[in-house]
């Protein structure tokens, strides 16, 4: 495992509906990416096929495998370089059941994918009308090390980024399509994720604009303590190549030892409270 | 929540920077030469014009003013001209009065005396005029509706609200004020009372009942979810005007949402036909 390496931050925007131009792309980032010595390299949340895409949604998706993970898989391999990325994914048991999905793509093809848990239904947002949720948080083998999954809303509810970190994610990976008025939350929640968890976030960010919905960008890497080691530009596509460097964290599990102090039996009364709420 | 005016207040520059980015990016996917505003000299449209050049050069935004006898007012005209100067936009003056008046002639039931027919029929017909630029140099037409008269319904379905993008459609009047004070619009248009310049003497203000100032804080708290009661309390005033001014808010949705049908069939337009805009 990998206790060094480079990630690019790819935030870009995607054309709506348009899957060939997105891969054609994001080929031309990672490429780049690869050039500057990025191991992984990070796109937003359905960079697929765009955010606002509504009914075509159920053209647009595809299963897992499926055309554009064979693809993804072929730029990985041929650049030698982990991918994360989001789509529509189709289930391949129903012929119109969708999940927002995150795939991570190695250099070796399909390690895994995550589900959205949370899809956000209220103000500008449709989700649940679309998605069927996911029902497990993901963390997953590389040579990377751990890398767990989630997706923009999730990010909100601080337990599933728990469970990956408990599971034993050394870096989380959120991948977002965050209109420009929630950019106070997510600049707060990033911080806030990685601190409590004393580990490295990754969040990648859409950018430009979909149906008059703007996208504000800004993705970032934050580190075990906290602190942004790296920010993309607001409201611009924009590549940033950071460094990720797992020696870090342990320095902070003394100073922050959130880990070694969880209290596992809060978390039934959590439970049930929650259920009750 | 407290109702102040401060909660009014927004980040300028990032407002001029969304509304500019969300006009060029419209244009641009559009593949259009530019945009056409409705210029009266009026506040809301001297910030959309001067939005507009800002995000596409003046060379690119055409300000169309259409004065008519009835409502000329030589000052609005010169505040008009005085914004497409500074922010470089060409203009071009119709006197719709023939077309108004041979309308006139031509509806069999036309009465001069139902003011609020014939003014909607001005607003209509400036549409026209807009649209025609529009189509005949492959331009958009930007809007100037602004929040507050949009939620109150303070406009003529199919006419001044009609336009392929409404860039100020998101802020209150007073908020549009704060963003052309921002921009450099010369005081004397954005401190002058609105009007929709439909028949003589006639100013919003006047008709809505209310000024601005009130009405946004009274708004801003509905779109909230403040009641009624607390925002008559919170704001000092009669408890019947909030009431007055949410009906008006509630029934004025039609206006709003003005395509509908009843539903027949599989997907129906307005309710669960929903194609993203992916062609401008």
């Amino acid at each position: 495992m990998k206790e060094k390496f480079k990630i690019a931050l790819a935030q870009m925007s995607s054309e709506r509906e348009n899957k060939k131009e997105n891969i054609r792309k994001m080929e031309k980032i990672v490429a780049k990416a690869k050039k500057q010595g990025a191991d992984l390299a990070v796109f937003p949340e359905l960079a697929l096929t765009g955010y606002v895409i509504r009914d075509q949604i159920y053209d647009l998706a595809e299963t897992i495998p499926g055309p554009s993970t064979k693809t993804i898989e072929g730029i990985a391999r041929k650049n030698n370089m982990h991918i994360v990325f989001g789509m529509p994914e189709l289930s391949e048991k129903a012929e119109a059941t969708v999940y927002d999905t995150a795939v991570l793509v190695s250099p070796e093809g399909v390690v895994g994918k995550y589900r959205k848990l949370h899809l956000p239904t209220h103000s500008v947002f449709e989700e649940k009308r679309y998605f069927r949720p996911g029902y497990e948080a993901v963390a997953l083998d590389t040579e990377l090390g751990k890398i767990g999954l989630i997706i923009c809303y999730d990010i909100f509810f601080p337990e599933i980024s728990r469970l990956t970190r408990l599971e034993g994610a050394k870096l989380i990976v959120c991948i977002s399509a965050s209109p420009s008025v929630r950019r106070g939350f997510f600049e707060v929640l990033t911080v806030a994720r990685a601190m409590e968890n004393t580990v490295f976030l990754a969040y990648v960010n859409l950018v430009g604009v979909e149906d008059g919905l703007q996208f504000w960008g800004g993705s970032r890497l934050v580190g075990p303590q906290g602190k942004v080691l790296a920010q993309a530009k607001y409201d611009k596509e924009d590549i940033v190549i950071c460094e990720v460097n797992y020696s870090d964290m342990r320095s902070v599990e003394p100073f922050v030892p959130t880990l070694k102090d969880l209290r596992p039996e809060l978390f039934d009364e959590l439970k049930k409270y929650a259920r009750d709420f | 929540m407290e109702l102040t005016a401060s909660v009014l207040d927004l980040e300028w520059s990032e407002i001029k920077d969304k509304v500019t980015r969300f006009i060029r990016d419209y244009v641009e996917k559009s593949g259009v030469e530019g945009a056409v505003v409705a210029l009266s000299g009026g506040v809301d449209s001297c910030t959309v014009a001067a939005l507009s050049a800002l995000a596409l050069d003046g060379k690119k935004v055409y300000g169309l003013m259409l004065p008519e006898k009835e409502t000329l007012n030589h000052r609005d005209i010169e505040h008009a001209r005085l914004v497409a100067k500074k922010f470089k936009i060409k203009t071009q003056l119709c006197d719709i009065t023939p077309a108004l008046e041979a309308l006139y002639k031509s509806i069999p039931i036309f009465d001069h005396s139902e003011k609020v027919c014939k003014g909607n029929i001005k607003a209509r017909t400036r549409m026209i005029y807009v649209y025609y630029y529009a189509n005949n140099l492959n331009l958009i037409v930007c809007g100037s509706s602004d929040k507050s008269e949009t939620m109150m319904g303070y406009f003529t379905k199919w006419g001044d609200i009609a336009a392929d993008i409404s860039p100020i459609m998101d802020l209150y009047k007073t908020q549009v004020r704060g963003l052309a004070q921002h921009l450099g619009i010369p005081r004397e248009i954005v401190t002058k009372p609105s009007s929709p310049a439909l028949w003589r003497d006639q100013t919003a203000e006047n008709e809505l009942g209310v000024k601005y100032e009130l009405l946004d804080l009274i708004l801003y708290g509905l779109e909230h979810f403040v009641n009624s009661k607390e925002i008559a309390n919170q704001l000092n005033v009669n408890p019947e005007l909030v009431e007055k001014i949410r009906s008006r808010w509630l029934f004025m949705e039609h206006k709003r949402r003005p395509l509908l049908t009843s539903k027949l069939q599989y997907r129906t337009i307005g309710w669960d036909f929903r194609l993203p805009r992916s062609s401008y």
